[in-house]
């Protein structure tokens, strides 16, 4: 078995134009997922039945159901079914925001109901109303609780938008499997493939690590 | 717009095929990432520092890399190394039971080190070996800490299954995508697949949950 890995030297600034779109992929649908987190995890607290069971529903439905299939459902079903055109990438974008937004939910919503009841209390005694209460004393005490489930589920995105290539988007997958299609050099282009995955991928899991030591909450 | 099911009615026998088959993917895996997960994530802990080392690698590899880049490079790239060609489903199972062998190591290894020291040195104390003291004194403390962890894992692992579509492993995506060309009805098939996904992942984490409930006093030490 013979191997030619100048194929990957040669397609190299491919590969980096579809490393720049995952990245991008992957801050966009998290600067949009993370309002759209927040949006959920208060709705879900809301003392409105129908608005938090409501809200609960559409979070366990994207939590329980793969997001390969959601972001098929995206592109096949709001086409055709609310005549809603989007561009592939505004697609992609469509699928993870959901998706991620789902997640961070639940994240907050932990967060939020991990600050002790008296915190509350003692906010609203003061005379603050319950949405200074939640800006002023609860949040910024979650915050700091949330970060460490925020960093693993970052380092699970950035992986996760590859699966955006199956509706063409190009990033770093799309690109290698279409580079592994045009020249044949299977084993050099998904190995290299893998590697750069691998290369950005885990400072982002080191650090991940570290924000999880840093800020462990002790029991 | 208008709605007709009468595609998934008349091929409803080569749906639920197709539920089979995500169902024994998703069970093959799952059974070989436990598998691979225990033995790495006791080594990991127990096993001393270079096996700890070779071990630490190979998780944070499979952290860093998407489950999509393992299941194509096991298909396709994988097989030009041992010289024979991997069926879908073989090389489906192997990548995804290797993706998820690395997140069980990474539990099983948690769960192990939350149990104090003190109970390893007790149950030293009283005459077991290490392995006895691994399997009789820690093991079944840390087995109930871990089922939150593992419970999530394990619908991971079912969601996963759909990503083995890409290598044509013929499991619900792979085989809606197919109807839903033939039929050109993918509203009303991606919407069945999506439905029957909730009605797999929804009951385990719930289920699990439950479990938990009510064996968590057992795992306080």
């Amino acid at each position: 078995m013979t191997f030619d890995w100048s194929v990957i030297w040669d397609n190299r600034w491919r590969f980096i134009d579809g490393a720049e779109v995952t990245v991008i992929l992957t801050v966009t649908t998290m600067a949009l997922a993370l309002p759209g987190g927040m949006l959920l995890a208060l709705l879900r607290l809301s003392p409105i039945r129908v608005v938090s069971s409501a809200a609960t529903g559409f979070v366990e439905f994207f939590r329980a159901t793969p997001l390969i299939l959601q972001i098929y459902w995206v592109f096949y079903v709001l086409p055709a079914a609310f005549d809603i055109t989007l561009s592939d990438f505004t697609t992609a974008l469509v699928g993870l925001t959901l998706n991620v937004s789902s997640f961070n939910s639940e994240t907050f919503r932990a967060g939020i109901l991990s600050i002790r009841r008296g915190q509350w209390n003692a906010a609203l005694a003061l005379g603050m109303t319950k949405w200074q209460a939640l800006r002023k004393i609860v949040l910024p005490q979650a915050v700091l609780r949330v970060l460490p489930a925020l960093a693993s589920t970052w380092v699970s995105l950035f992986k996760d938008t590859s699966l955006v290539s199956i509706i063409a988007v190009a990033d770093l997958s799309y690109v290698s499997l279409k580079i592994r299609s045009e020249t044949y050099r299977v084993l050099e282009v998904l190995t290299a493939m893998a590697g750069l995955y691998c290369l950005m991928g885990y400072p982002q899991a080191k650090l991940a690590d570290w924000v999880h030591r840093r800020l462990k909450v002790a029991e | 717009m208008d709605i007709d099911i009468r595609p998934l009615v008349e091929n409803w026998r080569f749906m639920s095929q197709a539920v089979g088959m995500t169902l024994l993917v998703s069970a093959l895996s799952i059974c070989l990432g436990l598998a691979i997960g225990i033995v790495c994530g006791t080594l990991r802990t127990y096993g001393g520092r270079f096996i700890g080392m070779a071990l630490g690698l190979y998780v944070d590899l499979v952290r860093s890399i998407p489950v999509l880049a393992i299941l194509v490079w096991t298909y396709f790239a994988f097989p030009l190394f041992i010289g024979y060609s991997l069926t879908p489903v073989t090389g489906g199972v192997l990548a995804l039971g290797f993706h998820l062998g690395a997140y069980v190591t990474e539990v099983i290894r948690a769960g192990l080190t939350s149990i104090r020291a003190g109970q390893m040195r007790a149950a030293l104390a009283l005459g077991m070996s290490r392995f006895q003291a691994i399997r009789k004194i820690i093991l079944p403390q840390a087995l109930i800490r871990m089922l939150p962890p593992l419970g999530s894992l394990i619908v991971i692992a079912v969601k996963d299954s759909a990503i083995a579509s890409v290598i044509a492993v013929p499991e619900l995506l792979r085989q809606s995508q197919v109807l839903a060309g033939k039929t050109y009805r993918p509203f009303e098939i991606y919407t069945a697949a999506m439905f029957v996904y909730f009605m797999i992942c929804y009951p385990i984490a719930r289920i699990i949950d439950r479990i938990y409930r009510r064996l968590a006093p057992l795992g306080a030490s």
